[in-house]
């Protein structure tokens, strides 16, 4: 039997790839959305994956240090390692900074401080790209590779000038800004140590001068073997009146309350476009059906039953759909690495947006195939 | 009864109703044989088309009787075989005025579309479209699209399609119309071999007396009615 779809899409396949490269743009931006959203809970887990502690403790009746400001003091670090069930413990810093990259650019980084001889480090060797990670106290910095920086590079940070000894690719914060690391005493001073004329002003004011910096915004800690995180939580929560939350905790409170608002819009926006795009797919099913309905009389008229004509309708909107499909991936992996954040194309995603595809551009040649079977067949007579 | 190609009894086509009522035809009768030519004459408005229509199973009658060949397929108030676009495809040839091929098929795709969609296996479908395209002498193009070939290569192919079924009748309405005097009394010309070699029934809708010679009979739509002449009767009319 003659395929009609075939033959049809073959007798003006030039018109068609140009239509179905146009559709697949809109998929690729669907795919796009789709990955700005993986990648926003990628970034989101990305500190948390490298760190990997069991624990995160912070202030007490507080959500931090992601989603809430927390303040502790370092030395709980050691006071928990005293818990029979705790392995390890280290204390980190986290702060937002301002650095001039070497094109003279302001760039808004995430400052992660910890003890480079401390037992759990924050920094994962496996990100290195260049260099190593901090060996000493002060003044060594480890940055994003995509800020420009090179290896020996001299940056200001407060009051101090940092040495680049590393550089790291794919370390972010939760928000996606890129993220540098610096030692924790270091990172305390950035902090929270007042500027001099600070200092001089608080005491011209009779305050009394803030002059500790032994502070920091959560300690973590891995648990030995076989202990359950949860209770050891609880524990720490009752004793130390501070809050502690396992892993998994944590990662929910980054995806729930850090980025989920971020996360349902850009949900809100995929939908929309797959929505705009199974009409723009209905529009032009429907509009390739009337430009042939004077044919489609034609085949009712010689006889041709409405199957084979729907059949056509179907056939020619799923081809659309999967060309336009392919052409929506090849877009969006040509384009998803120019993107300032992260963009994570997962196959499963894919896969997804193309039942839905399927699904809507079945629907879409409802539109056309109405048309068809409304068509009289009158209208292939004259007179 | 086995020599009808087309027979029609007592019918009736009105559209709409009360105020708006149009009476096309009233207890019209005829007949055709297989192997007759005949021409439907008559001025525009009369309804010519519309009797075409009823006669192709495309609009339905309001009454009456329609047979085709030897099977009654309307009967007063319905279709005795409710796909009317089986009978169309197995009993019916159309040829339009235009070619009206689908313009994404070949040629001899146009012409072995019918047969298939009957389903007749694909070499004796293209065995049938090869042999009439020989026929009418435009085998050559039969790989070219309808928008390569001329309006008269186009035009025998149409009328090649509407023979691919074998049918009983073949319906034409004003096949003659876009083409110059020449031309069509050329299509005419093939029409009656048509006629006298494949014994089917023809009925042509036209304009031009100038073809009727070439027709066994002449059906008039006269006050509603159907008359039936020969064009010997018809131009002395």
């Amino acid at each position: 039997m003659i395929n009609l779809a075939y033959k049809d899409i073959a007798h003006s396949y030039l018109k068609f790839i140009v239509t179905a490269m146009g559709v697949g743009m809109l998929l690729g931006i669907v795919l796009i959305m789709i990955g700005v959203y993986r990648g926003m809970i990628v970034d989101a887990e990305v500190l948390l994956e490298d760190i990997g502690a069991d624990l995160w403790i912070v202030q007490e009746d507080t959500l931090g240090p992601f989603a809430q400001s927390s303040r502790i003091h370092e030395d709980l670090k050691d006071t928990l390692k005293v818990n029979p069930d705790i392995a390890k413990t280290a204390a980190l810093t986290f702060l937002n900074l301002q650095i001039k990259t070497p094109s003279g650019v302001m760039k808004r980084v995430y400052a992660v401080g910890y003890d480079p001889f401390g037992e759990i480090v924050a920094l994962n060797p496996k990100r290195l790209v260049a260099g190593r990670g901090l060996q000493k106290s002060h003044y060594e910095i480890v940055v994003p590779v995509k800020l420009g920086f090179t290896l020996g590079d001299r940056i200001k940070l407060g009051r101090n000038i940092y040495t680049v000894v590393g550089m790291t690719k794919g370390v972010v914060s939760s928000g996606g800004d890129p993220a540098l690391f610096v030692s924790l005493k270091d990172s305390q001073e950035l902090q929270f140590l007042y500027s001099n004329a600070r200092i001089r002003n608080d005491r011209a004011r009779g305050l009394k001068v803030q002059a500790d910096t032994h502070l920091v915004n959560a300690i973590v800690a891995t648990l030995k073997p076989g202990r359950e995180a949860k209770k050891v939580a609880t524990s720490i929560e009752r004793w130390k009146h501070l809050s502690a939350f396992t892993a998994n905790e944590e990662r929910n409170i980054l995806t729930k309350n850090v980025i989920e608002t971020a996360s349902k819009q850009i949900g809100m926006f995929t939908i929309i476009l797959v929505l705009v795009s199974t009409i723009i797919i209905a529009l032009i099913i429907y509009t390739m059906t009337l430009e042939k309905i004077k044919e489609i009389a034609i085949m009712k008229l010689i006889g041709l039953p409405n199957v084979m004509i729907m059949k056509m309708i179907v056939q020619e909107t799923l081809a659309l759909g999967i060309l336009a499909f392919i052409f929506g991936n090849l877009f969006a992996h040509m384009i998803w690495d120019k993107f300032p954040k992260r963009v994570v194309l997962l196959f499963g995603d894919a896969w997804i947006l193309f039942g839905i595809v399927l699904v809507a551009s079945v629907i879409a040649s409802l539109f056309g195939v109405y048309k068809a079977i409304k068509a009289d067949p009158r209208a292939a007579i004259g007179g | 009864m086995g020599d009808i190609g087309i027979k029609v009894e007592h019918l009736t086509k009105i559209f709409g109703s009360g105020e708006n009522e149009v009476r096309v035809l009233e207890d019209a009768s005829f007949e055709v044989k297989k192997g007759e030519f005949a021409a439907l004459v008559a001025p525009s408005g009369a309804g010519k088309t519309t009797l075409l229509m009823m006669l192709g199973c495309v609009i339905e009658p309001t009454s009456g009787k329609i047979w085709l060949g030897e099977e009654l397929v309307w009967d007063e108030d319905h279709w005795s075989i409710p796909d009317t676009r089986r009978i169309r495809r197995e009993k019916i040839g159309f040829i339009f005025q235009a070619h009206y091929l689908i313009p994404f098929l070949t040629i001899i795709e146009n012409v072995e579309l019918i047969p298939l969609v009957n389903g007749w296996p694909k070499a004796q479908a293209q065995k049938k479209a090869m042999e009439l395209l020989e026929y009418f002498e435009i085998a050559d193009k039969k790989d070219a699209m309808p928008s390569q070939l001329s309006g008269g290569q186009n035009q025998r192919a149409a009328i090649a399609r509407a023979l691919s079924n074998e049918p009983q009748i073949i319906l034409a309405d004003e096949p003659t119309a876009a083409l110059d005097m020449e031309r069509a009394v050329k299509v005419v010309k093939l029409l009656r071999k048509i006629v006298e070699e494949q014994n089917v029934a023809i009925i042509m809708v036209t304009h031009d007396e100038r073809l009727l010679p070439y027709c066994d009979k002449i059906l008039t739509i006269q006050n509603r009615k159907v008359v039936t002449t020969t064009p010997s009767e018809h131009l002395i009319v």
